[in-house]
This record gives structure tokens, sequence and C-alpha cells, in this order.
């Protein structure tokens, strides 16, 4: 089973990389309409024209009829724990609302955790700084003598949140398996680009692989590519965009490696960039520029620069 | 066998489940898993007429990772689909396709390395951004809740978790595609520490990396492939609401609803079935989904491993979870278990409930039925 991973033992450390995402998240009217009255201490929630039961916080749909006829009410600070646990985040609770018909979950605030009982009596805890969030109410507490709420009608409203930045950051820790490993081992430690033979087309694969993508039979043998090439394709890249490694203008290619059957897609430079698709163009040799650093990734690589008057070599 | 006779499995490969497979990646798990796949099989790659995958971009932590994949998994210039769920969900998509006569032999993988991240920011990406996600509920929260409801009012018993935790942890160790370093005892496990009680840690499902990969052939072929193809009976999925909290508490009405679409379909009842694989992110949710199936009472879960139906012979879903191949690993384990029962333990089996399930806290359920 699985010989081939087990058969080339590398000890590279894996490839650390982080996605890290923004975003600008739209609320809604219902949500938004409930962060934008946090701030006034109004907890807004939603009653369904069809099914008439109401959900706090507001939705858009109806969680049991799925309508959309949802008229907005004012809900009590006050309701009673239906459910709750304890992770590293803190306590966590199901809670219901006095008048609602659906559960919420919120934080536990000011209450052991032992001392927790389902049906237990809770108000909210209003955060002295709104920041129209959730999190304006920092949690509920018990409050066993609080007296039971009622739904009413929320009458003037704020104009809805449009909308919330928020982002994301995620981490990753990525193993190399034997055939992307020797390939990076090889680059940074040899200054050499391997690939394996390809088992349908007299040529190179480039990232190396167990199986030939068409094929799907097993690779195996390594070669040695140079790191000359012709361009087949490339494009300048004049627009701005999040994850940019440098500042455009630069042209992005795809090179194919003498002896690959491949392309490898990287920069070119070493050219006037204001006579960029003149110079460089479908069929355009080029050599790979090393940089000084041994990084053992492709950015040992600076970049691939123009052989000028050198002519493809014909294959055999 | 009863019931329909359109599409089977035929053929399963596996690597092992490992806490993590850091001398490999993912094209590396799946080249092996399909090559091994096809030699078993006598199928040959031209003979494959569509390809559908199962895995999870936020976990592989790149975009449309399929992309990416499609040469390991044998997918070059061949019609492919991806499911953003689990494999079995893959599985029930190719199983369609088949019954509908568009393909005859269909590979479904599955795959999975939470090693390379922290699973819990795969289950937090899956919370609702606004009310939930801020307060800091996740998928250990809403398994925590769904226990002490479980408890409260579904009629559960507390010290069944640490029984159910053991039990598939000592099948686990037997079987020969889970890394198990070291078994708990139910002493153990009912001693160690709360990660949201009423759970504690080892009561919750353990994500491990692997790779899974099915043949499926229609009834034109599939005898002359396996010795002994599983057929699919019935199919059904459901998902429940996304907001946890206003889920039925104490029970799991999609995977309720999933079973009877499936049990419909193959007229199959579930307390004579021969053997059973389903999966639970923790003890609480396997004995919740062994309800929700009809292989035991309300309130009664544990029972079903004392009665006639050979449930989570692999040890199930608690000691080796790969994330969105954790459902078709159960099909392969009942596979496995229909076409070698002697190498299980097992007489003369001729039905099996196979069972998957995803999101926070349980959300969606698949369920698929086999006959022999």
């Amino acid at each position: 089973m699985l010989q081939a991973p087990d058969s080339y033992p590398i000890d590279r450390p894996p490839l650390k990389s982080t996605l890290s995402m923004p975003y600008t998240l739209t609320p809604g009217r219902a949500a938004g309409v409930f962060l934008a009255e946090t701030k006034n201490r109004r907890l807004v929630g939603s009653r369904c024209g069809s099914s008439g039961l109401v959900c706090v916080p507001a939705q858009d749909f109806c969680p049991s009829s799925g309508g959309a006829d949802m008229e907005l009410v004012a809900a009590p600070h006050t309701g009673a724990i239906t459910g709750f646990t304890q992770t590293r985040a803190g306590i966590i609770a199901t809670i219901r609302i006095d008048g609602a018909d659906f559960d919420f979950v919120h934080r536990i605030v000011g209450a052991e955790f032992a001392a927790l009982k389902v049906g237990m009596r809770v108000e909210a805890v209003w955060a002295q700084t709104p920041t129209q969030s959730i999190m304006d109410i920092e949690g509920f507490r018990p409050a066993p003598d609080a007296p039971v709420g009622t739904i009413e009608p929320l009458g003037e409203a704020a104009e809805p949140l449009p909308m919330k930045p928020y982002h994301m950051d995620l981490h990753y820790e990525h193993a190399f398996g034997p055939f992307y490993g020797r390939m990076f081992d090889e680059i940074g430690t040899n200054r050499r680009l391997m690939g394996v033979r390809s088992t349908h087309i007299d040529g190179a694969l480039l990232p190396p692989r167990e199986v030939d993508d068409i094929s799907y039979t097993k690779t195996g043998t390594w070669v040695t590519v140079p790191d000359t090439g012709t361009v087949r394709a490339m494009s300048v890249i004049h627009l701005e965009f999040k994850g940019q490694k440098e500042p455009p203008p630069y042209i992005y290619a795809e090179i194919q490696l003498d002896g690959a059957v491949t392309r490898l897609i990287h920069s070119i430079k070493g050219i006037d960039m204001s006579r960029a698709s003149e110079l460089v163009k479908p069929g355009t040799r080029v050599r790979a520029v090393w940089s000084d650093a041994r990084t053992g990734s492709l950015s040992d690589i600076s970049h691939f620069q123009p052989i000028p008057d050198d002519v493809e070599p014909t294959s055999t | 066998m009863s019931g329909f006779k359109n599409v089977a499995v035929v053929a399963c490969a596996q690597t092992e489940l490992r806490t993590a497979w850091s001398s490999a990646q993912h094209v590396d798990l799946i080249s092996s898993t399909v090559s091994n796949l096809l030699k078993g099989s006598g199928v040959r790659l031209p003979d494959v007429d569509f390809v559908i995958d199962s895995g999870s971009d936020v976990l592989d932590g790149r975009s449309i990772s399929n992309c990416g994949f499609l040469g390991a998994m044998g997918a070059h210039h061949k019609e492919e689909s991806r499911v953003e769920e689990d494999g079995l969900w893959a599985a029930v998509y190719g199983a369609t396709k088949i019954a509908a006569g568009a393909a005859e032999i269909g590979l479904i993988i599955a795959y999975s390395k939470p090693s390379e991240s922290d699973p819990s920011l795969f289950y937090s990406s899956q919370v609702e951004p606004f009310y939930q996600r801020p307060v800091g509920f996740d998928h250990l929260a809403a398994s925590g809740i769904q226990a002490q409801q479980y408890l409260l009012q579904g009629g559960g018993r507390e010290a069944d978790f640490a029984k159910v935790t053991a039990r598939a942890w000592k099948r686990a160790s037997a079987n020969p595609l889970v890394q198990v370093e070291a078994i708990l005892s139910e002493d153990e496990i009912a001693a160690s520490a709360h990660v949201a009680p009423p759970l504690r840690g080892a009561m919750m499902s353990r994500p491990l990396d692997g790779c899974v990969a099915i043949l499926l052939a229609s009834r034109n072929v599939a005898d002359r492939i396996s010795p002994r193809p599983a057929w699919i009976t019935g199919m059904g999925s459901a998902m429940d609401n996304h907001a946890f909290a206003v889920r039925k508490p104490g029970r799991l009405e999609a995977c309720e609803a999933a079973a009877k679409a499936a049990y419909r379909r193959s007229g199959i009842d579930p307390a004579k079935a021969s053997l059973a694989e389903v999966s639970g992110s923790s003890a609480a949710g396997e004995l919740m989904v062994l309800e929700a199936l009809g292989l035991s009472r309300r309130g009664q879960g544990f029972e079903a491993y004392e009665g006639a139906t050979a449930i989570n012979l692999s040890g199930g879903a608690l000691p080796a979870d790969p994330i969105m191949a954790t459902g078709l690993v159960r099909l392969a384990e009942a596979y496995r278990q229909l076409s070698q029962p002697a190498d299980h333990g097992l007489s003369s089996p001729d039905t099996a409930i196979v069972h998957a399930t995803g999101g926070v806290g349980m959300q969606t359920h698949c369920v698929v039925t086999l006959g022999v």
C-alpha cells in the first residue's frame, strides 16, 4: 500500500503558508438593523408573517416556514438558558429570549459553569462601547428575578448597517512529499531543475509526480533539464491586485524548459519594459537568472531573461 | 437480494489513516490510492467514464483544489466533478449518473489532510459570521451543547459516552487501515479533561489524514469486475437548519429524513440490517445517529452495539475522521465487510447501512444502503 511516498523519505520541513482573506460582509436587512440598533441597546427580532413565529436575533427568512415576510420587532433583554457548554472561548449557551420561538447562541458571563442549569433566567449585559457587533452584548448573566418580557413593535429603527469589514487568516503547513520534495531540494542544494520522465511522450514532467497524467502509468526515472527554455505564452501584467509579489508592470510567462513537456510559470525581466510585448513573445528563448538566496523554492530563480538570437533546439 | 440492481460498489482502495501523512502531499496520496484501486480491480483508466471527488478547499489551503489534483486522480480530459461534501455524497452523485444510464463505471475519490491546518478553523469558517462566529460558537461548542441536549431531552446516558468511545478505539486498533498508538480504557476516557462538557477530549472524533477511492459500476459490468458486488439499494440525504440553535434539540432530524428516504427506496428494515458503518463527530453524535437510523430506541443508543446488526466494526469516525472522506471510508469498510465477511468475523451478511455527516454540529447527513 502506498509504496511511493514512503520509499523516498525526505526531511524537508513543511511549507508554511497563510491565506489572508479580506471580506466586506453584507448583513442584509434583518441582521443589518440588528447590528445598527445595538448602539441604542435594542435587541431586534423578526416575526414571520405566515408562521407568526418570532426569531431573536432578527432573520430575513423564517427558520420554520422559510417565509421572507418578516416584520422587525423589539425583543426583551431577558430569557432562559436552553443548553450550555464550556470551551476555550468561554461558556457558550443556547438562549431562548422571552417571547421568541427559536433559540440563539451567546456567551454566559458573571456565573460559574457548575452553577448553571437549563431553564435558568438570564439577562443581557451590554458592552460599554458599542462596535456594531453581536458582541455589543457581552453576554447574558443569571437574573433569577428578571420579569418575563414581551415582544413589542420596533417603531422607528436605524438604517441597516450596509457592510461589515471582516478578515480571516488561515494557516497551513503543507507537506512536500517525495516528488516535490526532491525537486525543491535539487533547486536549493544543487541549483538543478529536475523532473521525471513522462511515460507517454519523450520529455520531462515538471513538477515531478508519481503517475503520468495522460498514460496514468508510474513515472519514476528522474531527469535533469537545463535552465533554458522557450516562452509559449506571456502577458504583461498592469493590474494591481491583492497577493501580488511585485508592483506592475511585469511579465508572467509560460516557459517550456528544454527537454520538458510541461510549462513553468515565471516572470521575465532584464528588458526595457516599455517594449515588453515586442521583446518577449511566444517563441522567445529565455534563461533562468538564479538569485543569491537558496530557499529551495522556485523563487531561487529570480526571473528568466531573454537570450538574444538563440534558437530553440529541435526535438529528436 | 430484493430491490434494484442498477449500481454496485465493485472495488475500493484506501491509504492508512494517519495522524499526519507528513511524507506525502495530497497528490501523492491520491495517485497511490487510485493506482492501487485500478490494479486490484482489473479496470483500466480508459474504462472509467467519470471521476467525482470530495475534499475541502479550506482544508487543502487552495481554491478549487481539484484543478491541481486532476492528473493524480486520473481525470485528465475526463468528465470530472467536485462535491464539497463528504465523499459519500460523491458516491450518491456517481450512482445517480450510472442509474440514469449516462455511464457504466465511475471513480469516486475522497481525501483529507487536516494535519496541514487547524481543523477548528475549517469548522469556524462554516459558522455564520454576524451572530455566531464573534461569540466563539464553533463545532466544539455545538457538539457540547448537542451532547447536553441529548442527555436532557433525548433521554441519553452520560456513561454511554465513555463506553462508545472506548469501544470505537478498541475496534480501530484491530483495523489495519487506522493508525492507533495507544488505546484509552473506558475509565481513562471518563476521567479525561472536558473540552465541551459533557464531552471530554477523547469523545470528539479525531481528524486524520488519508485517501479512499471506490469504483461504482452498472449492472452490465459489475458482476464481471467484482466476485461479490455490493448493490446500492437506497440513497438519501438531508440538511438541517444552518443555525444550530433552531434545530430540534436532542435528536438529528436530518439524519432521520435521510434514512427514511434510503429505507423507502430499498425497503430495508434497519433492525434486520447485517451491518452498519456510521459517522459521528462526537460520542454523543454517534449514539444520536444510531437512534436516527433506527438501529436503537430513543435515548438507548448504546443498545445498538449489542443488537443483531454489526455496528462500526472498523471503529467508525471517533478514532478516524478524515474530514470529507470519513463517509466514503464507511462505504469502503461496508463493501469490504460484505465482500470478505470472514475477515471481519461475519458469517453471511447481506445488507449494510452506510452513513456520513458533515457541518457544524452534524448539520448534514447522507445514508446509503447496500445489498449483496
